[in-house]
């Protein structure tokens, strides 16, 4: 019993976000925003980082790492909040992919050639398909309708939603992390706003939930990543709890912004947005919340204290 | 990341297990908030230390097993699932004992940790007094030097088993004239002491759970103090970590609760409505989240890190919990959950850990000082005023 993250992905991570930091901030957004064209610098980055191919077997040049591993670099993703199409492809389709057995494409996918999205019957909507025909909430996000007869497979559904619980996270964090440096300029009565204890309080609210929705997550990942039959329950838990974290942190950043936060100005609402997106994506949270309550209340899942990890 | 449990952990499960099913009490203690439960749970405190599982951490030396943090949360596991009683000694082992094992002398561990894991000297806290509540560097109580003594006045209050424990810790101002955290002391002190009176308090549930306590020159012994004179705030805020960390709240124990609230919801499941189903789903989702987090903490100070002001985040986190298990099973019960004793003759466990569990959010520092402290020292917040 080790429920440590792995420090190769830890490092990853850190790595992926340093380089989100420097070549993909709010002016990226802004830019993609207003009708300007994808930066491919920034994909070709991913890729030189071996992002595309993070899942891809090392035999057909990938880095062969595992899904835990996946869900850190996807939490990144969110914390950027990324205009880049890797998540569904690198990190949904590839493992996928490798459970069917089909391994032609994947070489082309880890050299960030090939971009795979799948649709799935509860995601009637793909993201950043070709020739955007619907308009989502989040500006940044292209969503085209799924082909008709699109699978209902279980275990694509639970990438789905572990990627985007993931995503979500990262999106949580920056939000707080937003309003956290707000807090600490904006004055008003002589001090900084962040001084005042009912913003300090909502934001510590949003630290805790999320100190709570992180080891969810990696358990969930875990799950997958050992094939315990329990997985689609902790899937589902980690989304679930997600959704709500990030639905508190977002409504807590635009408060703490006042006004400001009610602008298209600020960059928050990039983040807001995508957090809405993702809440409804890959199930949404009633959906995965009947997941929850079968398992649990079904008795297909023991229950209690003795059976925290078994 | 390795989320199986190994053979050896496996095998101290069934350990524990098969112990605790041999010796736990098949009847219900009397709460030990009254004087006839206190002293049964001594009685399972003895005898709990009996198959030496009076703390399972600590060095052998010191009557425990040496063993890691995982092994602790299996053991705290199997305990709550036994429905094994509350720890009357847990201001001992949980606070005091992790306290003088940071700071005590040789001669302090020797003297008093064997007696604590033998459940021989039940230990009570006293730190809060009338004025210094959340501002606990308000304390009052004196203790002057005299010799190879101090001697104590003053007042405490609010302290938890005070009415029958046998010796107390706690803060005073050791410098005179001195102000806030500085030149405070950390003494134990016996409270049979001459010049101890106890005056019990009855708390929301009727008994008289914790105490005020008076000292009217009480002579103490100057071996008796934990670290230097003047360095009981440092000393304090490591026990009050203790408190809010890891080690006071298992989370075998909510997982225990979230398990009977489940089983509550099964027998009730005709009336209860959709809403009230989803909130307890969700509970039981938040006990997992907890126990995942404590593992996921216990493996990072087991591999030499530390837990700091995170510890806020857990207190919150479990106090608001239990609160909210218990509340959801009082709207479970419905018309009965105001029953002090249900039809079929048991105690309402309900009734009485909703009335326990609105204490939570309130001590171990109120869940308003944890806030801000998460606030100030883990998102970096400035600090205004007060707080
Ligand atoms: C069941 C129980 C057991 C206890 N056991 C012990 C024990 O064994 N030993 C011991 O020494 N003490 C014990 N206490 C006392 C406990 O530590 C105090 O109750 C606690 O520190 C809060 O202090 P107070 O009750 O004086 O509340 P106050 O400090 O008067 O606070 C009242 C309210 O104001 C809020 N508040 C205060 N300051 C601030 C601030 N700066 N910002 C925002 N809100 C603020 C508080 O959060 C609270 O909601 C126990 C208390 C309970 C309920």
């Amino acid at each position: 019993m080790d429920f440590r993250l792995p420090p190769e992905s830890v490092e990853l991570a850190e790595a992926v976000r340093e380089y989100l930091a420097g070549t993909h901030g709010s002016d990226v957004l802004r830019r993609l925003d207003a009708g300007g064209n994808r930066d491919l610098r920034i994909w070709q980055g991913l890729v030189e980082m071996g992002l595309t191919g993070l899942l891809v077997p090392e035999s057909h040049g990938g880095l062969g790492m595992r899904l835990l591993g996946g869900a850190l670099i996807a939490r990144e993703c969110g914390r950027a909040c990324l205009a880049e199409p890797l998540v569904d492809t690198a990190l949904v389709a590839v493992p996928w992919l490798i459970a069917r057995g089909e391994t032609g494409d994947l070489a082309a996918i880890a050299a960030g050639e090939k971009l795979v999205a799948l649709p799935h019957t509860i995601n009637p909507w793909v993201a950043d398909g070709e020739g955007a025909e619907l308009a989502s909430v989040d500006p940044l996000r292209n969503l085209v309708a799924a082909p008709e007869g699109a699978g209902d497979d279980p275990l694509l559904l639970d990438l789905g939603a572990l990627t985007s619980a993931a995503q979500l996270v990262g999106l949580s964090e920056a939000m707080l992390d937003q309003a956290v440096a707000y807090a600490q300029v904006r004055e008003q009565f002589g001090h900084a706003i962040g001084g005042f204890q009912a913003i300090k309080h909502k934001l510590a609210d949003v630290a805790v939930a999320l100190e709570f929705v992180r080891p969810v997550l990696w358990r969930a990942a875990q799950a997958m990543d050992d094939g315990l039959a329990s997985a689609p329950l902790h899937v589902s838990h980690a989304k679930y709890a997600a959704t709500d974290a990030a639905y508190l942190a977002a409504e807590s950043a635009i408060q703490i912004h006042g006004a400001m936060g009610y602008t298209y100005e600020v960059d928050l609402h990039f983040w807001m947005k995508r957090t809405w997106a993702l809440s409804g994506a890959w199930g949404d949270r009633n959906f995965h919340y009947r997941r929850i309550e079968d398992a649990a209340l079904g008795g297909a899942h023991p229950l209690g204290p003795q059976h925290t990890f078994a | 990341m390795d989320l199986a449990y190994t053979p050896r952990q496996q095998a101290f499960r069934q350990e524990v297990r098969e112990w605790l099913a041999a010796h736990v009490p098949a009847e219900r203690l009397v709460t030990l908030e009254r004087k006839e439960g206190f002293d049964q749970h001594v009685a399972w405190e003895r005898e709990l230390a009996s198959g030496n599982w009076g703390m399972v951490t600590w060095p052998s030396e010191y009557g425990g097993r040496g063993l890691d943090l995982i092994e602790w949360l299996i053991f705290e596991e199997e305990y709550w699932a036994a429905g094994a009683p509350l720890r009357a000694n847990q201001n001992g082992i949980f606070l005091l004992g992790p306290t003088i094992m940071e700071f005590g002398s040789d001669e302090q561990k020797a003297r008093f940790l064997p007696p604590m894991a033998r459940g021989e000297v039940i230990w009570a806290q006293a730190w809060s007094e009338p004025g210094a509540g959340s501002d606990m560097a308000a304390i009052k109580a004196t203790a002057r030097r005299d010799g190879d003594h101090y001697v104590i006045n003053g007042q405490k209050t609010w302290s938890s088993r005070a009415s029958f424990a046998d010796w107390g810790f706690g803060l005073f101002r050791t410098e005179e004239g001195s102000r806030r955290h500085k030149g405070l002391s950390f003494l134990l002190f016996d409270l049979e002491a001459p010049g101890i009176t106890r005056r019990p308090i009855r708390q929301l549930h009727g008994d008289p759970g914790f105490a005020e306590l008076f000292f009217d020159e009480v002579r103490v012994p100057a071996e008796n103090r934990i670290a230097g004179e003047g360095e009981g705030w440092k000393v304090a805020m490591a026990t009050a970590g203790f408190e809010r960390g890891l080690m006071l709240r298992s989370p075998g124990r909510f997982q225990a609760t979230a398990a009977r609230l489940m089983a509550l919801l099964r027998e009730t499941a005709e009336r209860a409505s959709p809403g009230l189903r989803e909130d307890v789903v969700r509970l039981w989702m938040n006990a997992q989240a907890y126990a995942y987090n404590t593992y996921q903490v216990a493996a990072r100070i087991m591999a030499g890190g530390s837990i700091g002001a995170e510890a806020s985040l857990n207190k919150i986190f479990w106090s608001e919990l239990d609160r909210a298990m218990h509340r959801a099973a009082m709207h479970l019960l419905g018309p009965a959950a105001e029953l002090r004793t249900l039809p079929d003759g048991r105690a309402n466990e309900w009734l009485e850990g909703y009335i326990f569990s609105l204490s939570g959010p309130i001590y171990a520092g109120s869940n308003e000082i944890q806030r801000n402290i998460t606030a100030e020292r883990l998102l970096g917040l400035p600090r205004v005023g007060a707080g």
